[in-house]
């Protein structure tokens, strides 16, 4: 096979292999860190927006809308406010909506939130529109302490129908090492359904009827108020105190098959004015998020970018340094024929390449750190992100990195470009 | 058929210096000539091979140099950039005092390396290259430079200059890192390798034994003062 420039640059890159090596590292670490970024920002946004699905507007007592989001979809933590059911009801016929769905939140399993609602959790709220929950197995719950699992917790614990368990009254850390509250072991709850898993934040949790959430708080009331020989709490010793939600998932009444309505706006301004509540558009919620990390993702971006910048720096200082030992070599091709242009090219080439390698080791480790990323995201805070990594992003961040690295040869390339072969082709006589 | 060499009134100073390192009214080879300069350390030996082979310049003010080199005809210093650069490379061959192998180069590469340059087909280039390091003795043209003995080095760098079928053959002291019956082996090569080919040889070297296989000798100071003779020192 036939000598060609391309055989002259991979030897010089393949003669020193520990700079070629560590060059191409700094590279590939500089674009897999930027393309995690860019990847994780766009799927992080999109995990977020998963889970708020066909809502028009979330109701609570929170202290601020992005908390109420963040609490009753997120479960992020346990909501600190109550609203009574009455409320509720009274909201249900005021307004025109086509659907209020009570949940509570303050239960939990193992560290998992259980979220307590009613059957139209199911049959109305879908977590993303167009995506009605699906059951991988068994039912939604139709009496008390029946519990449906989300298909994270589901798969994380085991879970199987008909197993039976006990929910903690009170919050637990996720991980399950800090639990606070305590075991109501009086009340068995028994596994009737797991869902099929949606690629939101409710996949870890469980669900039961609210029914069941009321009795237990209850308990602890009837307890604390007539010591512990009383019977067991049932549904009929609830009194208006108990039947307490923690938010309401709410859809505006709109034409059928739309999204939008313009009465979503009027309904929110009108609720936005009563004092008792504090209502939140969930998609609106999740943008002003965006913007307020966005800054953060700004920084990580322009450390990524100075990351790749110094990559840069280094193909710079590698050709230069490794210019002076191979002036000798360069001259020998000048004597052979090589014009000085060629000369330059082959130098400039050498650290485009340097570029190539290292966009395509960082692409590749883009996607396995992209997947570890969305990994621990999805097993420490339950967020689901699909890392995505669009062809146009990859091919603007490998075309971004060649060229930085052809510009990075430049100076080297002069030099070689200047290189004097008389002067190179020492001993003279 | 022109010369392959031909050296007219070459006047050549280092800026610093304040006499011609070189001054050459005539010098002349035919194809298949060889001559071996000679000439005191510091007399411009080297300097004359590189400006034969163009990689210096015949200075533009006429106070630090002048005069015409023609290889094969071709008035090399009229040309400039890359048209010189391929010129050297089709019609020019040099050997060096420490060869100057490309390192991560096999035998074989090295001499496909100077093929790269030329005007010769590529799908030749191993063939010819494998060809002429066999006809040179190389025994091994898949090892590196470093794997070579001193001898085979020597003869793949005799092949590298001899690959593109050059009219002339610059060697600059190229036995002086070799003992005396290496030193007589490898000229008996280059000597026989060029006269093969019909490549004249100009052959700068210290080494008094290499003068009785040269029927021309040129010595530097010689030709400096012929033509300061000639001149009556005018132009110094």
């Amino acid at each position: 096979m036939a000598i060609t420039d391309l055989t002259i640059v991979r030897k010089s890159l393949t003669g020193r292999p520990l700079s070629t090596g560590v060059t191409v590292a700094s590279v590939a670490v500089a674009v897999a860190l930027m393309l995690t970024l860019l990847s994780l920002r766009d799927s992080g946004r999109q995990a977020f927006e998963r889970g708020t699905g066909n809502v028009h507007l979330l109701i609570s007592a929170e202290p601020s809308p992005l908390v109420s989001v963040l609490n009753s979809v997120y479960y992020a933590n346990p909501p600190s406010n109550a609203l009574p059911m009455a409320l509720v009801e009274e909201l249900r016929t005021s307004q025109p909506l086509e659907w209020a769905i009570p949940t509570q939140l303050g239960d939990s399993w193992r560290g998992s939130p259980t979220l307590a609602t009613t059957p139209e959790f199911f049959t109305r709220f879908e977590p993303e529109i167009g995506e009605p929950w699906g059951f991988a197995e068994g039912r939604v719950f139709e009496a008390p302490f029946e519990v449906v699992a989300g298909a994270e917790v589901a798969h994380a614990f085991g879970l199987t129908l008909g197993q039976q368990l006990y929910l903690t009254h009170g919050s637990s850390a996720r991980n399950g090492s800090s639990v606070e509250g305590h075991v109501h072991k009086e009340f068995t709850f028994t596994v009737v359904g797991i869902l099929d898993p949606t690629g939101s934040a409710h996949d870890r949790a469980l669900f039961t009827s609210v029914e069941s959430s009321w009795v237990l708080h209850a308990h602890d009331r009837r307890l604390a108020a007539l010591g512990p020989d009383i019977e067991l709490t049932t549904v009929d010793d609830l009194t208006d105190a108990d039947r307490l939600v923690t938010g309401v998932y709410a859809r505006v009444l709109t034409r059928p098959g739309r999204q939008a309505s313009s009465q979503v706006q009027a309904v929110f301004n009108a609720m936005r004015a009563d004092p008792r509540v504090t209502v939140a558009q969930p998609a609106e919620q999740v943008r002003r998020l965006f913007e307020i990390v966005s800054n953060i993702d700004e920084v990580f971006l322009g450390m990524a970018a100075a990351v790749l910048a110094s990559s840069g720096v280094s193909i710079l200082l590698v050709l230069w340094l490794t210019m002076e030992l191979r002036r000798r070599q360069i001259a020998v091709l000048r004597v052979l024929g090589a014009s000085r242009g060629r000369v330059f090219g082959l130098i400039v080439t050498e650290a485009a390449i340097i570029g190539v390698a290292g966009a395509a080791v960082g692409v590749a480790l883009a996607w396995v750190g992209g997947a570890v990323v969305s990994g621990v995201l999805a097993s420490r805070l339950g967020i689901v992100v699909e890392p995505t990594l669009g062809w146009r992003v990859v091919a603007s961040v490998a075309a971004s990195t060649v060229t930085l690295a052809a510009l990075a040869g430049l100076a080297p390339a002069i030099s070689a470009y200047r290189t004097s072969v008389a002067r190179n082709l020492k001993p003279l006589g | 058929m022109p010369p392959a060499l031909d050296i007219t009134d070459l006047r050549y100073r280092y800026r610093a210096s304040d006499e011609w390192i070189l001054r050459i009214d005539r010098l002349s080879l035919d194809a298949g000539e060889r001559v071996l300069v000679t000439g005191e350390s510091g007399r411009g030996k080297s300097t004359l091979l590189h400006l034969i082979a163009g990689v210096l310049d015949i200075p533009r003010d006429a106070a630090l140099g002048s005069g015409t080199i023609r290889v094969a005809g071709a008035d090399l210093h009229a040309l400039r950039g890359a048209a010189r650069d391929r010129f050297r490379g089709q019609h020019l061959g040099m050997v060096f005092q420490t060869f100057n192998l490309l390192h991560g180069f096999t035998a074989v590469e090295n001499v496909m390396t100077a093929l790269l340059f030329s005007n010769i087909p590529s799908r030749e280039h191993e063939s010819r290259a494998l060809a002429l390091l066999e006809r040179l003795g190389v025994e091994r043209p898949g090892a590196l430079p470093d794997e070579l003995s001193v001898g085979q080095q020597q003869r793949v760098a005799v092949a590298r200059a001899l690959a593109c079928e050059p009219a002339i053959v610059l060697a600059d002291e190229p036995t002086a890192s070799l003992d005396p019956a290496r030193a007589s082996e490898a000229m008996d090569l280059l000597v026989s390798a060029c006269a093969e080919r019909n490549a004249a040889l100009v052959c700068v070297s210290h080494d008094p034994a290499m003068a009785e296989r040269f029927e021309r000798r040129e010595c530097l100071n010689a030709l400096a003062d012929a033509s300061a003779a000639r001149t009556g020192g005018e132009d110094a």
